[in-house]
């Protein structure tokens, strides 16, 4: 741990499921892994964000003066106090905020993350700045080093907030932000898991709430740059199939709109989603080539394909082969030998 | 865009006045330097006396790294960037606009004897390489269901340097080594882009076929009637685009304006970026109807078969893959003929199954939903202490500069749900994020 490390941390803060679940047990615990990344490095710097129904709010961040700084304590460590009473002030002036009628309203997730985001994001230019030329537009922010993204999260997927989830990975992705989640309850959240799949981060699911700090600090505490020599789970199962926008099923062959995307499971005439007549030639194609439904997904056969398909639905390279000397594009022998 | 001139090309190629260089405060010095030097450019067109001028290798344009504080004059070219930036936005219309998502693309690379000019730091032929890389990257970025090849214009003949592939890493490859790709005698632009199309002319109608071209000549030579290829691209509805590195010249001009692409002379590095960047968004579909004119239909629209793939574990046994008949463990199978491919989005080497992962088509989506422009906040009424986003603290002073598109208090209020945001949150929640923080929209 030679280099500073940031580290924002989003917190879902839906009062609904912290009925059931222990909040102060739980904030004991995140405040001392906060502790814990504050101790590890002087540089280290940390943001918090609190996820709230219908509302998110930035608790804590290193970079901005406090407004009210706690008396000082003979038996703690000012740092850590600091954060501490900050984050857990705010969260009780939040939660105490929140209207009757919010109360229902799904968790702010998505405004919190993208918040987060924007802040490494200033940070970023920040640093840039005092660094580089500011004329030098370059495209690529200098990285900043290591920074992550944490979320701590009690609830289930949002349907509605998928493009939002998937813009924010990708903004991640280009800010080289490394997302890990670690859930607590519920079912497991197939976004976040996504996230955390596609910027290099770890999901973990705490299987025993006691021992959160636990899981926090071997898996979560290290920069990514550490996490390469020591052994930190990652997830093999997940699935990047998609699911149909007409019946919510998981489909393996769809039939997208060219125009807005939109994944059918069977070709329909209309886009359902932006009122986009398709050709009926290519529908009569389509159907010809359909393979049998419905089908399970558990007794795959290879169908034989028909070809008649192809020319219109699949764009193909030309099969002229380069100038240059690589050999990726020599005939290649057909190679099936793998086990379904 | 700057506007052309027509005038003296010697003129052009300088580097000279768009408006954030003005900033700079090179004019005089600049001007009349770079001219000289155009003057002695026109002495060594044969490639043979480049090495001649060795002294340009090592002549940096010091007014370039002219540096000063917040109160010196950058800032305001810095502000004025952003400013144009602004305004630019804010014609782009903000409705959900037809774009063409899937997007195949030739970049065809002038590879003559023009491009050793040094007129451009290190020589045309590096910095075209490097910008090259990078808009493949970004390209592949916002485009991730397109397709791109690569086309050179070398000693009077267009060559394939890479064939239609929608593997970035494979396009960056095919442009990698520099030695393969020396420049060396004549351009022409009628073999290139004749290559290109021919590359093309099976692609369905649902997806653009475009053409960018980086162009360093002054001349091209063909071996036919160029203007007749030019009707072939406009019959098939090729767009083609072009950035010129010395001057405007008629042919290419016409080329992109007819075919519905977009024309540009770069002034200097920073402009020529500029131009080939502003190629990378998926075009809007209004522009092919106006340019093929009567009888022509707008890009029609499809339904198109894709396959979702399964993904196998990285601890899963290792099988050889289709595409490159290496033994490795991780791969995708594809749904119809469960052949095992190494990487997605492509098309299965066995069935031509289209094969991608939702996340691949999640990243387009951002073109269809645009986050709307965010106003520039006028007076201190009813404005938050600090920026929605980053938390930053807002100056508290009404600054004196007026620029048009520019808050003179530093804030930007969504329309929606009127908080408001720094003008380095406007351009990063515009340009990347793709979602406003307070409102999700
Ligand atoms: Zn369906
Ligand atoms: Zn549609
Ligand atoms: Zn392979
Ligand atoms: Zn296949
Ligand atoms: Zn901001
Ligand atoms: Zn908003």
């Amino acid at each position: 741990m030679d280099r500073p490390s940031h580290l924002s941390v989003v917190i879902d803060l839906d009062p609904s499921r912290w009925d059931t679940l222990n909040l102060s047990l739980f904030l004991s615990h995140l405040l001392g892994f906060f502790n814990a990344h504050v101790a590890a490095k002087h540089e280290n710097t940390l943001a918090v964000f609190g996820a709230f129904p219908a509302k998110s709010v930035m608790l804590y961040s290193s970079s901005d003066p406090i407004a009210e700084i706690p008396p000082n304590d003979a038996n703690s460590y000012p740092p850590f106090k600091l954060v501490d009473s900050t984050v857990v002030n705010r969260i009780a002036r939040e939660l105490e905020l929140i209207a009757d009628d919010d109360l229902d309203a799904p968790v702010a997730l998505v405004g919190a993350l993208t918040k987060a985001l924007c802040y490494i994001n200033r940070l970023t230019v920040e640093a840039n700045a005092a660094t580089t030329s500011s004329t030098d537009q370059s495209l690529e922010p200098v990285a900043l080093p290591d920074p992550r993204i944490l979320i701590v999260s009690v609830s289930p997927d949002i349907t509605s907030s998928y493009i939002p989830v998937m813009n924010s990975i990708f903004s991640a992705q280009k800010l080289k932000v490394t997302i890990d989640a670690c859930q607590i309850s519920g079912p497991e959240n197939v976004f976040l898991q996504q996230a955390t799949h596609l910027t290099g981060g770890s999901f973990i699911y705490a299987e025993r709430q006691d021992a959160l700090l636990q899981y926090l600090i071997m898996a979560l505490l290290s920069p990514p740059s550490v996490r390469r020599t020591i052994a930190v789970p990652t997830q093999d199962k997940i699935d990047f199939r998609a699911t149909c926008f007409c019946h919510k099923n998981i489909v393996d062959i769809g039939f997208v709109c060219s125009v807005c995307l939109s994944i059918f499971c069977q070709p329909v005439p209309v886009c359902s989603t932006c009122r986009t007549k398709f050709p009926i030639k290519t529908l009569q194609k389509l159907n010809s080539s359909r393979p049998p439904l419905p089908q399970s997904n558990s007794s795959r056969a290879p169908t034989p394909s028909s070809s008649s398909a192809r020319p219109s639905t699949t764009p193909r390279p030309p099969a002229t082969p380069p100038t240059g000397s690589d050999q990726r594009h020599l005939p290649r022998s057909v190679v099936n030998g793998h086990a379904p | 865009m700057a506007p052309p001139k027509h005038d003296d090309f010697m003129d052009m190629a300088s580097d000279s006045d768009n408006s954030f260089d003005e900033g700079l405060q090179r004019k005089g010095k600049g001007k009349s330097k770079s001219t000289d030097k155009r003057k002695k450019d026109q002495n060594k067109r044969k490639p043979k006396d480049v090495q001649a001028y060795t002294w340009e290798a090592s002549y940096t344009r010091s007014w370039e790294a002219v540096r000063e504080d917040e109160a010196g004059s950058l800032q305001h070219a810095v502000e004025d960037y952003v400013a144009r930036g602004r305004r630019k936005r804010l014609q782009d219309p903000s409705t959900a606009i037809r774009r063409t998502i899937i997007r195949h693309l030739v970049l065809v690379l002038d590879l003559s004897a023009s491009m050793l000019d040094r007129d451009m730091r290190p020589t045309r032929f590096s910095l075209t390489l490097q910008y090259a890389r990078e808009f493949v990257l970004e390209w592949f970025d916002q485009n991730p269901l397109g397709q791109m090849g690569v086309v050179g214009m070398r000693a009077g003949v267009g060559e394939r340097i890479g064939s239609m592939t929608g593997n970035p890493q494979d396009v960056l490859k095919a442009i990698s080594d520099r030695h393969k790709l020396e420049p060396s005698g004549d351009t022409s632009l009628q073999n290139a882009v004749e290559m290109a199309r021919n590359s093309m002319n099976h692609l369905p109608t649902h997806s653009s076929r475009e053409i960018v071209i980086i162009f360093g000549s002054l001349t091209t030579v063909d071996p036919g009637n160029i203007h007749e290829t030019l009707e072939e691209c406009i019959k098939s509805k090729i767009r083609i685009s072009m950035v010129a590195l010395a001057a405007e010249m008629k042919i290419c001009r016409d080329l992109c304006v007819k075919t519905g692409g977009q024309f540009g002379v770069a002034l200097n590095e920073g402009h020529f970026k500029d131009l080939l960047f502003e190629l990378v968004p998926p075009p809007a579909q209004r522009s092919l109807s106006r340019a093929a004119g009567a009888g022509a239909t707008t890009t029609s629209a499809n339904l198109m078969l894709m396959g979702f793939p399964t993904r196998l574990p990285g601890a899963s046994p290792p099988s050889l893959c289709v595409c490159h008949s290496d033994l490795k463990s991780d791969g995708f199978l594809c749904p119809r003929c469960l052949a095992k491919v190494c990487d997605v989005p492509t098309d299965c080497d066995i069935c031509g199954l289209m094969i991608v992962s939702s996340p691949h088509l999640a990243r387009s989506y951002h073109h269809l939903f645009p986050v709307k422009p965010y106003v520039a906040v006028e007076s201190l009424d009813e404005s938050s202490p600090t920026c929605c986003g980053c938390a930053r603290p807002f100056p508290t002073v009404v600054s004196q500069t007026v620029t048009e598109g520019v808050s003179p208090i530093g804030r930007y209020r969504c329309p929606d749900c009127r908080q408001d945001f720094c003008s380095d949150c406007d351009v990063f929640i515009h340009d990347v994020l793709h979602c406003c923080p307070a409102c999700g929209k």
